[in-house]
């Protein structure tokens, strides 16, 4: 057993406690690792292949991947703003702002959906975005974009809060007397200081993004080659009991979440860590 | 220099209440007080990160009341130093010119005069304390600053780095004619760099002035007990005194006779090192302020020894060790208290 930084000398009791903590790690991960496993040695090739030629397969993929990394690049527009603002400044109804911001957090998926469908299809400011703006979201890819982010958006700016909490004001109170004006504080020392913390909210959602299944199938239906994604093309491959090329895509989910994860891990340092 | 007039400033429940403080051009000033006075916060009015709600703040002549922190001229090293944990020492202290645009700015001067040119490549997170420390204030100095605010600089370090940094900070001040203000709780770090001092306390100036009179002649009982005077008594003037320029004085059981003429009641102070003291076997019952006492406990502080003498009032005294060493040869409990008439002070009431 591997444990970091400087450790204290252990008796009996610590060791007990460390075993008990690596206990539960040991059966979440043996958990999560059966299920996966489950489903692979429950696959057959044929389904594997069918999966891999399917082309309606492979655009659900390609629209899963860039529907997903597009919100995430939206939502961390948002979030770095927004989490600057809700960390620095103070404003009246502010305990009300971060309620809404958090909001999303909370309420179950499948609600983003509808109020989506119900705003656009039911009143005019929505009705005016879509026919006279001509900005169609319902059953449009755009509108798969529109859902994640409603969904997921709230997952970066609440970690982009909380990273910018965890700089100290005091480095951009050195800089402002360095010669920084606020925005070059903010660009040259909280910005940096807090990339992990909205790195690791990027990540978180742009996981909630790829995996959103609910909201979707009500705001953008499923259409082969048009608005269908990897999370919906599981459900419709198993509604028609095509059980093995079902568990395939989610395989195939599994394993691009694996790169993605690794990837970003890789590129954003130690940001996973505060996960 | 650094004009003051009459700053207000409140948050929360704290509030600096109208603080007035002149510092000259090339002063070494510190500002002393207990923890939560208000000094940091007053710093902070004076580099500008903090708006003050009513007064001025002039620098050279020129109201920067309203003036942004950039545009102050002013050098700021705050508590633990807040230095960017995500750049290099070498980036650290370049920030400063690298925003100002002077790309190819020469850090080689301020890096050999606080004599760090070799941790220039290192990372912050490897440093030690005073190397922080020195890092920091090359931050600073490197835009050449008018005026050098310092938080609490020296808090952090061991007494022997405390001491070597606070001979270089004087040093530094003198050889660059900076005007220094330099916030600190601790009165050996403002003996040892401060030409000037102020005293803060719950937001309030208490008094300003050279350490000298903040030591000897205290203004009020707050100011004569953060200088470390632990003499402080309550007296009722009984009359003349043997002199028409002295007063005689009742203190507990005893007369005492102090310098000028004083009436009602009196508070007096005398400065734990003003205390003679002496056999008792020399103490005849007569002559000028001689107190019958027993020593009652000694610690050694390392430069002198802290005696508890106690009779008619209990007195602190701070004796060399030679004069502790010559006081124990007797083994006789009992020994005599001197106060000079000049070193009894009265404290305005």
């Amino acid at each position: 057993m591997r444990t970091a930084g400087n450790i204290p000398v252990r008796g009996w009791r610590d060791r007990i406690f460390s075993a008990a903590a690596f206990f539960f790690v040991s059966v979440f991960i043996v958990f999560v690792l059966g299920l996966i496993l489950t489903d692979v040695f429950y696959v057959d090739s044929k389904a594997v292949v069918t999966v891999l030629t399917s082309r309606f397969i492979l655009h659900a993929l390609w629209m899963s991947i860039w529907t997903s990394f597009m919100t995430t690049f939206i939502a961390i527009l948002f979030a770095v703003p927004m989490g600057y603002a809700l960390s620095r400044f103070r404003f009246p109804g502010q305990i009300l702002a971060e309620a809404v911001v958090d909001l999303p957090i909370v309420f179950p998926p499948l609600v983003a959906g509808l109020t989506l469908l119900v705003f656009f299809s039911q009143t005019a400011i929505g009705r005016w975005i879509q026919d006279d703006l001509g900005l169609e979201f319902v059953f449009q890819p755009k509108g798969i974009v529109l859902c994640q982010f409603v969904a997921a958006a709230s997952f970066a700016i609440r970690s982009a809060k909380t990273a910018f909490d965890d700089v100290d004001r005091r480095y951009e109170n050195v800089a402002l007397t360095l010669g920084c004006t606020q925005w070059s504080s903010f660009r040259r020392v909280s910005l940096p200081l807090a990339r992990n913390g909205i790195i690791a909210g990027g990540i978180l959602t742009w996981a909630r993004a790829f995996g959103l299944f609910g909201p979707l199938m009500i705001f953008v239906g499923s259409f082969r080659g048009r608005t269908e994604v990897l999370s919906t093309t599981i459900y419709l491959e198993q509604s028609v009991g095509n059980l093995e090329v079902a568990l395939a895509i989610a395989l195939l989910l599994i394993f691009v979440a694996l790169i993605a994860v690794t990837a970003i891990r890789l590129v954003g340092g130690s940001a996973l860590v505060k996960l | 220099m650094i004009c003051a007039k009459e700053i207000s400033f409140s948050i929360g429940t704290f509030e600096l209440k109208r603080l007035s403080i002149d510092i000259a051009e090339g002063e070494y000033f510190i500002l002393l007080g207990p923890p939560g006075s208000g000094k940091t916060i007053f710093l902070e009015c004076l580099c500008g990160l903090k708006r003050i709600k009513f007064g001025q703040i002039r620098i050279d002549g020129c109201d920067v009341t309203n003036l942004e922190p950039r545009r102050r001229g002013i050098g700021y090293v705050p508590q633990d130093y807040a230095l960017f944990p995500h750049l290099s020492v070498e980036q650290n202290i370049t920030f400063g010119p690298r925003v100002h645009g002077y790309a190819d700015a020469n850090i080689n001067e301020t890096a050999n005069l606080l004599g760090i040119k070799h941790l220039l490549s290192r990372s912050i997170d490897g440093l030690s304390g005073g190397e922080k420390q020195r890092v920091a204030l090359a931050r600073a100095l490197v835009l050449k600053p008018k005026i050098l605010l310092l938080d609490e600089p020296v808090c952090a370090l061991d007494e022997v780095t405390r001491q070597k940094i606070c001979s270089q900070l004087s040093d530094i001040q003198r050889r660059l004619g900076l005007t220094t203000v330099h916030v600190s709780h601790n009165l050996e770090e403002a003996f040892s760099v401060a030409d000037r001092a102020a005293i803060l306390h719950d937001g309030l100036l208490q008094q300003a002035g050279t350490l000298d009179e903040l030591l000897r002649k205290p203004k009020s009982e707050f100011v004569a007990r953060f200088m470390r005077c632990e003499n402080i008594f309550c007296a009722e003037v009984t009359g003349r005194g043997t002199r028409d320029s002295q007063t005689s004085v009742k203190l507990g059981d005893i007369e005492l006779e102090i310098a000028g003429r004083h009436s009602g009641t009196l508070m007096l102070m005398i400065r734990p090192e003003d205390v003679l003291v002496r056999h008792g076997s020399a103490y005849n019952g007569k002559g000028g302020n001689l107190i019958p006492t027993t020593l009652v406990r000694s610690r050694d502080c390392g430069g002198y020894v802290r005696v508890e003498l106690d009779g008619p009032i209990k007195l602190v005294a701070h004796l060399t060790h030679a004069a502790f060493a010559e006081l124990q040869e007797t083994h006789q409990p009992d020994i005599v208290a001197e106060l000079d008439l000049k070193n009894i002070h009265v404290l305005p009431q």
